[in-house]
């Protein structure tokens, strides 16, 4: 289509990217990204919120926001664009001293973020990776597992140059579909909460279908090879996010093979202890593939993670098992990635000491925040395992939201969700949340909550009444409260809360 | 390294690296002493207004009225429909306008509302809804806050590199220890945004003049290789495109902003954008044919420009003179060109990797379905544009031939498939696949025909038939007035691009009844009748018509008479024909009709010439019967006029290469297409060929 005096091509998409991002980061006059850290425990108590925002102070609003909670253990993050600019290296973090709060750790630094980091144009591809058909509560053994996996998963990413923007662990089983079943979705099995399965997204240039098409195929390749399940979000238009399609079921003998194969000697218990890592540094590719490397090259496995960018820094939270027989660990600490390796390995016990690989240079310049270790939890049973008679079965349910930036802030929109829960709910986490500014000064964002309904039923067609009924009063008595929450016009409000991820989707008309 | 730099320098002369003219620059200004500083405030506001005026999302509505000044010049009006709110609280504090904060002065913004080429230099004079106007940023000031974003972006690009904290790095040196270098690159773009450099043209440095040069000092070496670590070419879509892109767009174009007062967030603006000059094709044998053949000619004008992508509603507007009409218009866009690229491209991939995929059957499946539902939707699309393209047809004053096209055959799912494979995207078929993946007769596609080198040929199929353009049509009631109402579709396919959309328009302006090619044919009429009385007045009967034999007498004794019919009638009849100047578009129009005009007088001139000196019969009658003849030869010109006009009217698409290859292949336009005979280019690049 370009004339042909142009010598440049007319695609002016990632440009315009380019000139949004510097635009951002230059409206405050300065080019750095302001982020709090919280590591927390939830065992007990509900999710530990970060401090309410200085709402009188335009600035004081963070534009990005991210949770994640597993095992008992919690991380959340928050970033902004600030004014800070006086400081050495890529990335700063400190220590900040929480007042009171038992098992919160909570840091603050500031980062350089990557303008160069252009993924607003990438395609997404979503792919889900099933690592069992039991409910959750892995091994020492499966953590490396899991770990080799990320690593595998996002050195394929790395390879061709695809920014990994987002990965989660563990998520909801999507469970088996039949074409006898209805296609809307409502008599759909229910799902577990979590499940040891894994989500993760990468984007590729449209331009590039053919780097898009070998990632694929490689992924099946590996696969087939470690014998998980692999399902792909669907491709085809009109269909939504949560909709999945199957490229190789689970193969438990192959994965079983696999798992004993590589790590014959790590134990096969659960891990009663675990710290939480957070490597934050400018977003690039490769570098989760290169952190998880390093770990699992001095023999820690990762429980869980969460990896995502927010305003072009990346955030790569790990939650990691401490070995049973490691008896004093050490406290809250943060410093260097280097530095941060002898530590991390001393949670893993004692192995042999790894010499440090050259292409871990790659974050080399990036900061580490590590947790002391504390006590893991794991959700009782699931649907899947059979210990459906009694009723007591966590539920997920998702939320998703759109709100005017400055009016109500993440944390406080979730604490409403779960006041709003409450009746119908003995107990109710979340388990993942993440919101973003977005176009048009709007804040999206996407939850997970985990229930315990109230009431126990062990009838499927009865618990999917009751979700369903909880859902939709939950959601009523939301919109309801968050005008008069954040004086905000109740129009522009949208929300919905669902047990199935898919309804979620407002119509996509262009607004 | 030297060699490396001499590499580079070869492909900075050959002109045609992405970033050539900074490089050039690079290589001939003066190494600066001392760091060019810009206020961040400016480089703020800089790279606010470029990330504004690229998406333009604060502008939900854009209207053009286009008028036709003569052959050659058309002059546009712009208005756009201004909602503040949709600019985003972060960009707002960086856009307001500085000092305002006295009592009573409410806070305004500057806001870009448009961008236009640098070789438009007429002033641009906004107004608002009131009449108003509304203060501009001038060119110079726009310049500078320009030039500051970019070495602001350039700083952000150096501190967030990998290497910027690797000693000896030409990063680091670039950053800490060699800043001349830096401050080079920094002159060179400030350079290049406040001169410019107009699209087509090669950037003339005084280097170019002088011999014997040595180009190597170690400060430009130093700048030359910094850039080409800041902006590797391999893997140059990631930086170094988008960044030469922002760059080109910065040194070719202007962007016009206004200051908006925030107390009225919706604004409508309007201005008079520079006139535009029409692009003329010389074609000369055909502008012969047109004007020397009774072929009753077309005016036809082409109009493009660019729209920016989030526009939700854009109405374009043509006038012309009541005396014309405007027999087609027809908008088209090419908004899901960059969708169907991407599919052509997926299509092309999946070809050549079928059988690494198909070892993976679930995943080719996968791929099979994403394509199909892609297609079904480019179908489902387009029918929506033919049908309404048909409805314009059948409203059109003078109705069109077949009226709709009703499907020449119904296809299978599996002759569906047989005409994809086959590379056959009409619509007709594309249609058909809709219908059938909607009705999910298209499963397990991994395993049909389909699936394979097939795929090639629906992606060159789906180019060649441009299935990503729109048609938008004519709804102005009026003859001399056109407007074409152009929608974004509800759903944008390709969600995440800021790439502006282009917009054609195709207009076939003509003479329609009651038209002077009426009149002429009447007047020519008249004479022939004029001739044949007199001839039969003289001659006594109308023998002399057939008849070889002369009849005494046919000179008449009082000639003057004759004379005086024969010079009159038809000076007075050309004088009621309102004939209009050569320069116009209907001087254009009424070329041959004219001459058509004058030649029926010539020959009652002639005639009369005749009368008045001859004086043998035969010689007379000979004259009359010859002269009787070329006026008939003129009538029959007349009528093959009213036949041609007959034709142009009854063609359902008109045969231009602006009209997309899918509506022209659905009416079974076959012949080729004609050059349009004004091209108007309102693009800010101004895309010269």
């Amino acid at each position: 289509m370009t004339s042909p005096g142009d010598a440049t091509p007319a695609n002016s998409t990632k440009s315009s990217e380019l000139a949004r991002i510097a635009a951002e980061a230059a409206g405050t006059h300065y080019s750095s990204v302001e982020f709090t850290l919280t590591h927390g425990s939830s065992n007990g108590h509900s999710m530990p919120l970060p401090s309410d925002p200085d709402k009188e102070d335009p600035t004081g609003w963070p534009t990005d926001f991210c949770h994640f909670s597993a095992a008992g253990l919690s991380v959340s993050t928050s970033t902004w664009p600030s004014a800070m600019s006086a400081f050495s290296g890529r990335v700063q973090i400190d220590r900040v001293d929480d007042a009171g709060q038992q098992d919160t750790y909570s840091y603050s630094g500031h980062a350089v973020p990557n303008p160069g980091f252009l993924n607003q144009s990438t395609r997404k591809v979503e792919v889900f990776i099933t690592l069992g058909t039991t409910h959750w509560s892995p091994t020492y053994r499966e953590t490396l597992m899991q770990a080799l996996v990320i690593e595998k998963l996002t050195g394929l990413a790395a390879e061709r140059d695809a920014p990994v923007l987002h990965l989660h662990t563990p998520v909801a089983p999507v469970p088996q579909t039949y074409k006898a079943e209805r296609g809307d979705g409502s008599n759909e099995r229910l799902r577990d909460a979590v499940g040891p399965c894994l989500r993760f997204s990468v984007g590729v240039d449209p331009s590039r279908s053919g780097t898009r098409l070998d990632f694929e195929t490689e992924l099946a390749a590996l696969a087939e090879e470690y014998g998980f399940g692999l399902k792909l979000s669907d491709q085809r238009l009109n269909r939504v996010r949560g909709e999945w399609f199957t490229i190789r079921g689970f193969d438990r003998e192959r994965y079983r093979q696999a798992r004993a194969r590589l790590f014959p000697d790590a134990p096969v218990l659960t891990p009663k202890r675990a710290v939480v890592a957070s490597v934050v540094g400018p977003s690039r590719t490769g570098t989760t593939a290169t952190a998880v490397a390093a770990l699992r090259a001095r023999g820690i496995g990762v429980l869980a993670a969460s990896i995502s960018s927010m305003r072009k820094t990346t955030f790569i939270n790990l939650v990691l098992p401490v070995a049973a027989d490691v008896g004093e660990t050490p406290p809250q600490w943060s410093g260097g990635w280097l530095d941060a390796l002898p530590r991390l390995s001393s949670c893993a016990g004692p192995l042999p000491s790894v010499a440090d690989r050259p292409d871990e240079s790659l974050i080399a310049d990036w900061k580490v925040a590590v947790s002391p270790a504390m006590r893991c939890s794991y959700p009782p049973s699931g649907r899947q395992t059979g210990a459906t008679f009694t009723g007591r079965v966590p539920y997920p349910l998702w939320l998703w939201w759109q709100v005017p930036h400055r009016t109500v802030d993440t944390p406080a929109l979730l604490a409403e969700a779960q006041a709003a829960l409450a009746p119908h709910t003995r107990r109710c986490e979340v388990a993942y949340a993440q919101s973003r500014l977005c176009r048009g000064d709007v804040v999206r964002g996407r939850a997970k909550l985990i229930v315990m309904l109230s009431q126990e039923h062990r009838d499927h067609a009865a618990v999917q009444r009751v979700l369903t009924d909880a859902t939709e009063a939950a959601q009523a008595r939301i919109r309801d409260r968050l005008p008069a929450l954040g004086r905000v016009d109740p129009s522009r409000v949208r929300l919905r809360l669902s047990p199935r991820e898919r309804w979620l989707t407002y119509a996509d008309i262009s607004a | 390294m030297t060699a490396h730099i001499r590499q580079s320098a070869v492909a900075e002369r050959s002109g045609d690296g992405p970033l050539d003219h900074l490089r050039t620059m690079v290589q001939a200004l003066p190494v600066p002493t001392a760091p060019l500083t810009f206020p961040s405030r400016e480089a703020a506001l800089g790279l606010a207004l470029m990330d504004q005026s690229f998406r333009l999302d604060h502008l939900p509505r854009l209207s053009e009225h286009l008028t036709l000044v003569d052959r050659g010049h058309m002059s546009r009006t712009l208005s756009v429909d201004v909602d503040l709110d949709l600019i985003s609280g972060r960009l707002r504090d960086t856009l307001l306008v500085p000092g305002e904060a006295a009592p009573g002065g409410r806070a305004s913004l500057w806001v870009p509302v448009s961008r236009y080429s640098r070789r438009d230099l007429a002033p641009v004079v906004i107004r608002d809804s009131n009449g108003e106007v509304v203060p501009r940023l001038s060119h110079r000031d726009a310049n500078r806050v320009t030039a500051a974003a970019f070495v602001k972006l350039l700083f952000m690009l150096i501190n967030a590199h990998d290497d910027v904290s690797a000693p000896a790095s030409p990063i680091h040196r670039l950053r800490h220890t060699h800043q001349r270098s830096r401050w080079l690159i920094e002159a060179a773009i400030t350079e290049l945004i406040m001169t410019g450099a107009p699209a087509g043209q090669r950037l003339r440095t005084p280097l170019d003049y002088a011999a014997r040069i040595d180009g190597a000092h170690p400060v430009r070496e130093l700048a030359q290789t910094a850039l080409d670590e800041l902006f590797p070419v391999a893997g140059g879509d990631q930086l170094l495109i988008p960044f030469a892109r922002l760059l080109q767009l910065a040194i070719r174009q202007y962007i016009l902003v206004a200051q908006l007062g925030l107390d009225r967030p919706r604004r409508f603006l309007t201005w008079e954008a520079p006139l535009l000059p029409a692009q003329h094709r010389p074609a000369p044998l055909r502008t012969l044919t047109q004007n020397m053949l009774p072929v009753n000619r077309e005016f036809v004008v082409e109009y493009e420009t660019e729209i920016p992508r989030s526009v939700k509603a854009y109405h374009l507007t043509l006038e012309v003179r009541q005396e014309i009409s405007v027999r087609r218009f027809l908008m088209s866009s090419d908004i899901d060109d960059e969708f169907v690229e991407a599919l052509a491209q997926d299509l092309e991939s999946v070809a050549r990797r079928v059988d690494r995929l198909g070892s993976h059957h679930k995943l080719l499946e996968l791929e099979m379905q994403g394509i199909a539902s892609r297609l079904a939707e480019l179908g489902r699309r387009r029918l929506v544009d033919l049908a309404s393209y048909e409805a314009y047809l059948a409203r059109l004053p003078i109705p069109v031939g077949a009226g709709s096209t009703s499907p020449a055959r119904r296809l299978t799912a599996d002759e569906v498939l047989a005409a994809l494979s086959a590379g056959d995207c009409s619509l007709g078929v594309l249609a058909a696949f809709c219908a059938h993946y909607a009705a999910d007769g298209l499963q397990h596609l991994a395993r049909s025909a389909l699936a394979g080198p097939a795929l090639l040929n629906i992606a060159a199929g789906l180019r060649a038939v441009q299935v990503g353009r729109d048609v938008t049509t004519d709804n102005d009631p009026r003859e001399h007035g056109a407007h074409a109402h152009w929608r974004r579709p509800s759903v944008e396919l390709s969600p995440q691009s800021t790439e502006p959309v282009r917009v054609f328009a195709f207009m076939a302006l003509a003479d329609e009844a009651p038209a002077l090619i009426e009149s002429i044919t009447r007047m020519v009429a008249g004479l022939a009748l004029v001739v044949l009385g007199i001839g039969t007045l003289l001659s006594g009967g109308i023998a002399w018509l057939y008849s070889s034999r002369v009849s005494e007498n046919f000179a008449p004794d009082q000639a003057d008479a004759v004379v005086a019919v024969l010079l009159l009638v038809p000076g007075l009849l050309l004088a009621r024909l309102d004939l209009p100047s050569t320069k116009s578009v209907l001087g254009q129009l009424h070329k041959f009709q004219r001459m058509l005009a004058a030649a029926s007088v010539v020959v009652t001139t002639a005639l009369a010439i005749v009368v008045g000196t001859v004086h043998s019969d035969r010689e007379m009658t000979r004259l009359f019967q010859l002269a009787l003849a070329a006026l008939i030869v003129i009538l029959v010109c007349c009528l093959c006029e009213f036949a041609a006009r007959r034709t142009h009217r009854s063609s359902a698409v008109p045969r231009s290469t602006k009209v997309p290859r899918w509506l022209r292949d659905v009416r079974g336009t076959t012949r080729r297409t004609v050059e349009p005979d004004d091209l108007f280019d309102a693009r800010g690049e101004g895309g010269m060929r």
